[in-house]
């Protein structure tokens, strides 16, 4: 691939998560290897049930692989301790679940404004800064409502700006248009594209043709193997430095 | 990177507002706990000060000779004890004249018998034959009204008599009850003194009782019953040799052999105290067993609601988790929690405790006695179990990966 300058962010050899059912063993994911290099943009497609979550969740320091080697800016994830797990999660990472995950007894600010109290962040930043996220996904308006007072677009926009707010430099959604109307779906396309633009990685599990289009390199799992791993459009070059955490809301 | 205890303490606080239903019940066991430990200590507590009290007012300067021994075990030591010569006013006389250390000699008889004034009339009231010493040795009797007995009146059998604070509260009801004539078995007395109510002993009335000199006692129901006597030391340390004393007498009074052995018993205050020790050890047990079944009880709805709920709070730590919450940031969070409804709870329910047994003993004739250790007892079992059950299942939660958490059913 090897884009200039560019080191793998994410590196895995070999990955397996095996679920035993009974004694049936299931393969969630079946030796996948391969490398994310500093601002790619990756779509992850596959039939359902093929590993596209399981494979996130691994990468997204969520879930442990049952044998191989996982790498995140060439550090072995297996040996981090839990600090550094959750400082990884916390800084680096910005993940939006296919189940969104929203605590359902808060409020949309504080769901939003949870990652930054976490890591210390004072409260008026805190607060302001949690606002501009939700307005970036359009709900400016709905500050105040719980999870279960909001349709599933918006709660999935709220997930959105919860993985958004800490300015990480992984992005990682799973399905995060699955509940959203042309329109929006297209809004929180634009903004992946501009996080991107300012050297952001973005990885993300989609159905939907149109969306992976957006990506310019889209890997085909199925039954836990990487069927296909394809270059869809040859990027221009990028930004040499890429505004990470510092990036302004 | 780091979070402080005041934004744990906030997340806490709000976790427990926004689950109200969950911290009411957590408090309720813990109030429940606390408030029965307390509760049951106290008049546990209060029955024994109350029973070494009234054992007291006999004196442990005081010992007595009787018939019967206080406690008979069988039948057949019942039927041995019955053979024994019954004891007289004239041996109560003949102690009271040769026994050098003792201060007083009093002998008492008493049978359950009907009281009449005038047409009204009570049934089973204790009639006590007392000899003049009697009123001021073992049960003390103050007077709430009018006079003790003279040498007088016990010598010439005089019809007078002092009655209890019950007796006078049924038949007289507001008269001034001195000089009124009160007639026992038909046979008519003057009231001559009201004795001060003492209260009642498990449910028992101790004021239902009239009193007249044993030499008119000895004059309605005849002398054949044995009496009770009662004996005072100079000084507590005396009676030993006092009792020594007292049993030559005795011996040589019922021309007892020396390889014989005592046709009576005595016995001292302490007899009575060692007895109540004995019953009150198990009546401990007791208080352990019912205070462990409330804290047991408190404890199982404490856990109950904690394990009910760790399906939620599992996949809330999940959530956190994922976000960047650290094990540490988690436990603290749980702590605190844990800790305010544990802290909260055992202070209501200390409070609740205390304020029952106070009213009890405001209310009811039960004396109640508060001890400091069953307070900070109920608390700490209490607030262990509700810290506990509040920690322990989210720290174990806390260590999982955080998708094994947020799956968990
Ligand atoms: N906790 C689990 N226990 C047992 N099997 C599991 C578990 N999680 C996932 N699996 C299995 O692993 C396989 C991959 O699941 P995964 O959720 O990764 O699929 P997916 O590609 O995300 O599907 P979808 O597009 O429907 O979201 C499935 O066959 C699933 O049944
Ligand atoms: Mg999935």
């Amino acid at each position: 691939m090897g884009k200039n300058g560019n080191r793998p962010m994410i590196l895995t050899e070999d990955l397996w998560k095996t679920y035993e059912m009974g004694s049936e063993k299931i393969h969630a994911l079946h030796g996948v290897s391969f490398e994310i290099r500093q601002n790619e943009y990756v779509a992850i497609m596959g039939p359902s049930g093929s590993g596209k979550s399981t494979l996130m969740n691994v990468i997204g320091c969520l879930d442990t692989p049952s044998q191989g080697k996982y790498y995140i800016n060439d550090r072995l994830v297996s040996e981090l301790s839990d600090d550094e797990l959750a400082y990884i999660r916390n800084k680096e990472i910005g993940f939006v679940f296919q189940t969104f995950n929203l605590l359902s007894r808060a409020t949309a600010l504080h769901n939003v404004e949870l990652p930054l109290i976490y890591n210390g962040t004072p409260s008026v930043e805190r607060l302001e800064r949690a606002k501009a996220s939700l307005v970036k996904v359009d709900l400016g308006d709905r500050m105040g409502h719980k999870p279960n007072e909001l349709s599933g677009g918006q709660r999935q926009r709220v997930a959105i700006a919860r993985a958004l707010v800490n300015n990480p430099s992984i992005i990682l959604a799973d399905e995060p248009t699955g509940n959203l109307d042309t329109a929006t779906g297209v809004e929180i396309m634009n903004l992946f594209e501009r996080l991107w633009e300012q050297g952001n990685t973005i990885v993300l599990v989609t159905h939907e043709h149109d969306i992976a289009a957006h990506a310019n390199r889209i890997i085909h799992l199925r039954d836990g193997r990487i069927e296909r791993d394809e270059i869809v459009r040859q990027v221009e070059a990028q930004k040499p430095q890429p505004q990470t955490t510092e990036a302004a809301t | 990177m780091n979070i402080n205890l005041t934004e744990s303490s906030k997340i806490a606080l709000n976790a427990l507002r926004t689950h109200k239903l969950r911290s009411f019940l957590t408090l309720l066991g813990v109030i429940i706990g606390v408030m029965t430990v307390i509760t049951v200590v106290s008049i546990i507590e209060g029955l024994d000060a109350y029973v070494k009290n009234q054992v007291l007012q006999f004196g442990s300067d005081t010992f007595s000779v009787q018939k019967f021994p206080n406690f008979v075990t069988s039948f057949e030591q019942f039927l041995e004890y019955n053979k024994r010569r019954d004891l007289t006013v004239e041996d109560m006389k003949a102690i009271e004249e040769r026994c050098e250390k003792c201060k007083a000699a009093a002998a008492v008889q008493s049978k359950n018998g009907t009281v009449k004034v005038g047409t009204q009339s009570i049934e089973d009231v204790e009639i006590r034959g007392v000899t003049v010493n009697a009123p001021f040795m073992g049960q003390i009797m103050e007077l709430s009204e009018g006079r003790h007995f003279t040498d007088f009146d016990i010598d010439h059998a005089a019809h007078r008599v002092i009655i209890g604070a019950d007796v006078a509260e049924k038949l007289l009801a507001g008269r001034d009850p001195i000089g009124l004539e009160l007639k026992i078995n038909e046979v008519p007395f003057e009231i001559i003194g009201v004795a001060k109510k003492t209260g009642s002993f498990f449910g028992q009335s101790l004021d239902n009782f009239v009193r007249i000199p044993m030499t008119m006692y000895q004059r309605i129901f005849g002398a054949r019953d044995s009496v009770f006597i009662q004996i005072q030391a100079y000084r507590e340390s005396e009676v030993p040799q006092a009792m020594d004393e007292v049993r030559l007498i005795m011996r040589s009074r019922q021309h007892t052999p020396y390889n014989k052995d005592d046709g009576f018993s005595m016995e001292t205050a302490a007899t009575f105290i060692d007895l109540w020790e004995n019953f009150s050890r198990g009546i401990f047990v007791v208080t352990i067993a019912i205070s462990s079944i409330a804290l047991v009880v408190g404890g199982v709805v404490i856990m109950n609601i904690m394990l009910v709920s760790v399906r939620e709070r599992t996949r809330e730590i999940g959530i956190r988790k994922a976000i960047g919450a650290r094990r540490r940031d988690i436990l603290v969070q749980f702590m605190i929690e844990a800790i305010t409804l544990s802290g909260v709870g055992g202070l209501v329910g200390a409070l609740l405790g205390l304020s029952i047994a106070f009213v009890i003993s405001a209310l009811s004739p039960l004396p109640v006695t508060i001890r400091w250790w069953s307070v900070l007892m109920g608390m700490g079992l209490a607030s262990s179990v509700g810290l506990f059950f509040g920690i322990y299942p989210a720290s174990r939660a806390a260590k999982l990966d955080p998708i094994v958490a947020l799956r968990f059913e």
